[in-house]
Formats: C-alpha cells, structure tokens, sequence
C-alpha cells in the first residue's frame, strides 16, 4: 500500500472511479486538491466509456456463422 | 445453459453439440462485434471480421486449451482481425490515426486525413449516427493499439490481466496504453468545447 501522503496512482484512480478504493487513500483524496482534479477528470472520461452503448450484428447471424461450423460428432469427425 | 461457465459449454461443444456452438455465439456476438465495429468504423465490415472470428475459433474448438479464458481467445483472434486490416488498408489507417510516428494528438491531427461525408448511403449514415458522438469520435482517432486497450477495458469491462493475455502484451504495455488513451480521449474532447 502506499504511503498516506503519496499522491494517488492512475490504478488508484481508476480504483475510486469504480468506487473500489481503500479507505487510507480515499482519506488522501479527500485531503489533496491536486489528486481531487486528476481523478474528477479521470472519471468524466472513464464513465463515458462505460456508458457506450453495446451493438447488435444484423438478425441471422448466428445462423450464418452456424452454416461454416463443423459441429465435431461423438467419434471426433465433423458433420457439415 | 445459459448459466454455465464458458468452459462447461465448451466442453459441451467438444462434445459436438450443436446448441453449445450457438451459445458461444449467443454469449460472445454483441461485445464482438462492438469491439471490431468501433475498431473497424464500417457495420458490413465488422460483421465480416465477427463472422469469421467466430467462425476460426468455433472450428477450432478442438484446439481450444481451458487452463485459458474463453473470452481471451476469441478477444485476440478478432483484435488480430481487425488489426490486420487496419494494417492492409493503411489508408484508411492513416485517415483515423495520423503518422505511425506522430506522437501528440497534436501531430496525430496535423497529420490525418478526414473521412469524406459527402454521398453518404443510408447505411453509412445509421453507421454516422451510432458512432456520432463526441467520444466515439475521439475513440475512432485513438490508433488502433490504444483502442482495443481502451474498449476491452472500460467497455467490456476486462481486467488489465485479461487484456494482456488477449492481445499479447505485456501488462506494463497494457496499463501504459490504457492511460495514454484516456489522456488522448481527454484531449479530443477538450479541443472540441474550446
């Protein structure tokens, strides 16, 4: 652990930003301007990330992808 | 199956059950293909570059090692992908990245080249909306290293280990890439209120 004066690491910021610091260095932050900025900033950018949106390829695709599998059978050939 | 680890189900698919094969695909189609559309920027080609991800590793179940993440593998064969095409089309690199040697967002945006917009077709223009936003836009200037980093990490929500294993970088790398992007995606989106 670092010391308690130490200015936070990025890991540590991205720890808070998850809101999984460790008390000690959460009091740190709680006392130190500088770090306050820098992990602010940082969790602006990190929970823009996070809130992307997931996309979906278009409908049927599994069903085009399971058209090129050879499913192996029980005695270890392919079945088409 | 639905609540089975993908080893279990893997296993099941070395068994040559069909409904494993599907549900690998089930598990893995979505954050596949955001991975390889927000690398790549075009749907069709993203669809492509899934399909045949899916396609290479589900054929080669086989050869599939469990003492690794399911999710590892099936990660570095569709980074693989979409790096290698990235590479072939250095045009295309070059317009969303800027010189390989550049250094700074600064460098990176003196030398880019922008996108044409004009003519767009109707799919290109859902494609314009859907990666519209300011921050896909700065995550599409990221080069492509960055943004792999970045995506697995804050989209997909993988670990740094994780990471490391899929695109078979060191974890010093990793870190090193993920905290430049962020710095970068900063960058961007300062320059663009200013």
């Amino acid at each position: 652990m670092n010391h308690p004066e130490m200015h936070l690491t990025t890991d540590e910021i991205e720890l808070w930003a998850q809101g999984i610091l460790g008390a000690a260095r959460a009091l740190h932050l709680a006392d130190c301007s500088l770090c306050r900025e820098t992990a602010d900033r940082e969790r602006k950018i990190i929970l823009a990330l996070v809130q992307l949106p997931s996309f979906a390829p278009a409908a049927g695709f599994a069903d085009r992808v399971m058209a090129r599998v050879r499913v192996p059978t029980p005695s270890g050939d392919f079945q088409a | 199956m639905t609540g089975a680890s993908d080893q279990q189900v893997v296993a099941w698919a070395k068994q040559g059950h069909e409904a494993a094969f599907r549900e690998l695909v089930r598990r893995y189609e979505r954050p596949l293909f955001s991975l390889l559309y927000r690398m790549v920027r075009d749907r069709a080609l993203a669809e492509d570059l899934a399909q045949e991800t899916f396609i290479k590793v589900l054929n080669g179940i086989k050869s599939y090692r469990p003492e690794f993440k399911f999710s590892s593998w099936i990660f570095k064969i569709a980074n693989n992908a979409a790096i290698d095409h990235l590479r072939k089309k250095s045009l295309d690199t070059l317009s969303l990245d800027g010189s390989p040697s550049a250094q700074t967002p600064e460098q990176m945006r003196a030398t880019s080249l922008q996108l044409g917009d004009q003519g767009e077709s109707p799919l290109q223009q859902v494609e314009s909306r859907e990666l519209g936003t300011a921050i896909e836009r700065a995550i599409a200037r990221l080069r492509p290293e960055y943004r792999a980093c970045i995506l697995l990490r804050h989209v997909e929500g993988y670990s740094y280990e994780e990471i490391a294993d899929s695109l078979e970088l060191p974890l010093g790398t990793v870190k090193t890439y993920i905290h430049r992007a962020r710095n970068e995606l900063r960058g961007y989106l300062e320059d663009r209120r200013e």
